[in-house]
């Protein structure tokens, strides 16, 4: 619970809500599937699919909460639920009149007609009256960054354009609840930013924000605190370092207990073994991976200042993949520190679906670490940091050389100067 | 929400909280005003008729040309083949055509419109009510265009009466009773998808079954009743009445019709507005 907003009404409040889906949803509903399959359900009522149970949280005017756990944990099920779509089957969703929702407004585009048409359709259905879409209209054109396209039919626009469009209305609502999808990271950075200073702006004023992402990194940039569902049920909530943290670590968890146990009869392939340098559940793997230095050269030593590139090869064996995640890890031998890590994910990278090996080069035009020993780690995991598929841990080793009596971890480029 | 429709939003430290506390209502319960709800049906009655007729050659002439091609066949083989003694028999089924057109029309796509329209009932602020409407009101477009050409077919044959000032107290009543049945069909087809076909099937039925091509007065008096039921068959022959003289219903069916519709828009509407919130679970 938030500190300091027990005196103001709370934003938007989830009390104990449970819901389950038909379980006759899929497939075709016809009388006759109703009478076969349906009937044979209602006697069998005891079983159903919990998509939340008991559910409670709450936002206080001006709080950002996001929604972290891996797909199909109920993240979206909160998400609809707070935005009306659907009703609770227990307990109760409780949110202010002037909610806005931002779940697939682009779903309402006709690609035949034009921007400005469209742009009119998306604000009444975000709530604005008529007369309030029409005196924003040039507002929202703007915010879109589509002048000098307003007349074109929208299927003459680009994927980015028409996201655009959306968030261009939303940018004019003046909500006390927010409800916000993945859909912020699209578009390039700058417009990023300038969906994020407004959501800022709004938060100012008083707007509670819900935020459900697949990118821990921005929940924790965006967020305050942070709800974690896994199986339908709210498994931590509270501020948004620790709540990340302890995902984190039962994704980790989870990434040990998927590691099958060593085959005797496997010779340790490339230097590397299964629970000691190698984690994973090995549905994908890395392979050939190679440092390079200058002139795209394997090396295992580079001079200070000197690039280098990771280069690393996810072969999806069997399956494919649907939107893995790469991490790479540079860690200093003598202390173990930490030195640089980033992810694909962190930097909005999309592998989309990856059926066939695919190489991916990480490169450093110039690393900036001090002379000295370094670990290498990488993996790839499943979307969402759900689990690993393969990690490899202290396996990949380098040395960077060169003389020099400065101290510390980096060595950015730099040059003295004296002035009298 | 202040309204304030300023263009450039405040700076972050200078927005001051907004003041008034909100109250809170159950997430489900979807806000809905009449106003709204007209903005919305007039909105995407528009878009559908921009987005109908954006790319066809024709046109707004499109519906005139295919009622017209309809009552070219009807004229031809009851003035040909059939040899009907019915006066004016070319303004006499092309009244009937254009209420019964309408009708059909707007419940037929009424009857898959919000099933169909995954992408309006997914959006928290869009009134599903107005869905089945949208499908409602668009075809009285056509009846719009229509009207223009019947009115000079009357002047030209039985000549224009001042009773047809009356008509537009009709249109009301029609549109009252295909909302209701609209609502109705519209929200059972989410649930059961047998529903579009039984409608289907019975709109095929109740165009024989409604004096389009006949009047009442030919029906044996055993069978009228089934007639004097049908409201569609009351509203047809009150139409017949006004524009062309022709003996009309009486006081009592038209009292009959009249709460008839209102009853169905309200029930219809009850009916929807209660299993609203149902819908996105099945689709």
């Amino acid at each position: 619970m938030s500190v300091g907003a027990s005196t103001r009404t709370p934003r938007l409040r989830f009390d104990g809500v449970w819901k389950s889906y038909p379980r006759w949803t899929p497939g075709a509903r016809t009388l006759r599937a109703v009478v076969s399959r349906r009937l044979p359900l209602l006697v069998r009522a005891q079983e159903e699919l919990w998509a939340l149970r008991d559910v409670s949280f709450e936002l206080a005017a001006g709080e950002a909460v996001g929604l972290v756990g891996r797909n199909g944990a109920g993240k979206s099920t909160a998400l609809r639920l707070a935005s009306g779509i659907g009703r609770p089957t227990r307990g109760r969703a409780l949110v202010p009149e002037n909610t806005a929702s931002v779940l697939s407004l682009g779903d309402l585009f006709d690609f035949d007609l034009s921007g400005r048409e469209n742009a009119v359709t998306a604000a009444l259905a975000a709530g604005l009256r008529r007369r309030e879409a029409l005196a924003r209209l040039d507002d929202i054109l703007a915010f879109a960054e589509i002048e000098g396209f307003e007349e074109a039919p929208l299927r003459t626009y680009s994927d980015g354009m028409r996201l655009r469009l959306a968030f261009g209305v939303v940018a004019q609502l003046e909500p006390d609840l927010l409800l916000l999808d993945e859909v912020i990271a699209v578009g390039d950075l700058g417009f990023q930013q300038r969906c994020m200073d407004r959501i800022g702006e709004l938060r100012a004023g008083g707007t509670a924000v819900l935020f459900a992402s697949h990118s821990l990194e921005q929940v924790v940039d965006e967020c305050d605190r942070a709800v974690w569902m896994e199986r339908g049920v709210a498994r931590a909530q509270g501020p948004v370092e620790e709540v990340v943290a302890l995902y984190r670590t039962a994704m980790n968890d989870e990434t040990r207990l998927r590691t099958p146990a060593p085959d005797d009869d496997d010779a340790p392939l490339e230097g590397l073994e299964l629970g000691r340098n190698r984690f994973g559940s090995q549905e994908a793997v890395i392979r050939d991976v190679t440092l390079r230095g200058r002139d795209d050269v394997p090396t295992d030593e580079i001079a200070v200042g000197g690039g280098l590139t990771v280069a690393l090869t996810v072969d999806p064996l069997a399956g494919a993949l649907d939107g893995p995640l790469v991490g790479v890890t540079v860690t200093r031998v003598a202390d173990e520190l930490t030195c640089y890590d980033t992810s694909t994910d962190g930097e909005g990278i999309a592998l989309g679906r990856v059926g066939e090996p695919l190489e991916v080069r990480l490169s450093f035009q110039d690393l900036g670490l001090l002379p000295g020993e370094y670990w290498v780690d990488v993996g790839v995991y499943a979307a969402d940091w759900e689990y690993g598929y393969d990690y490899h841990w202290r396996a990949y080793r380098f040395r960077v050389t060169g003389s020099g009596h400065d101290n510390g971890v980096f060595r950015p480029a730099h040059r003295w100067e004296l002035v009298r | 929400m202040s309204a304030s429709a300023t263009p450039s939003p405040p700076a972050v430290e200078a927005a001051p909280p907004r003041a008034e506390e909100p109250t809170l209502r159950d997430a489900h319960r979807r806000p809905l005003s009449p106003a709204m709800l007209w903005e919305v049906v007039t909105h995407l009655a528009r878009r559908e008729l921009d987005s109908m007729h954006h790319l066809t050659l024709f046109g707004w002439a499109w519906p005139l040309v295919r009622q017209l091609a309809q009552l070219g066949v009807l004229v031809f083989i009851f003035t040909q083949v059939f040899h009907t003694k019915v006066e004016h028999f070319g303004v006499f089924v092309f009244t009937a055509l254009i209420a019964w057109t309408w009708f059909s029309a707007g419940i037929g796509n009424a009857a898959q419109s919000v099933s169909a329209a995954r992408h309006l009932v997914f959006q928290s602020r869009v009134p599903s009510a107005a869905i089945p409407l949208v499908a409602v009101v668009v075809p009285l477009v056509d009846v719009l265009i229509a009207l223009p050409v019947l009115l000079a077919m009357i002047a030209l044959s039985a000549g224009l009466r001042w009773e047809l000032l009356l008509c537009p107290l009709l249109i009301p009543v029609q549109l009252l009773l295909m909302a209701g049945i609209a609502w109705l069909v519209s929200a059972a087809a989410v649930f059961f998808r047998d529903v579009p076909n039984v409608v289907y099937l019975s709109l095929t039925l109740l165009f024989y079954m409604t004096p389009t091509f006949y009047s009442v007065d030919v029906i044996p008096s055993k069978y009228r009743w089934i007639y004097d039921l049908n409201p569609l068959s009351v509203i047809i022959e009150s139409y017949r009445a006004l524009l062309l003289g022709t003996p009309g219903p009486s006081a009592g069916l038209l009292v009959y019709v009249g709460l008839l519709s209102v009853a169905v828009a309200g029930g219809g509407y009850a009916f929807f507005r209660r299993l609203e919130s149902r819908f996105p679970d099945f689709q």
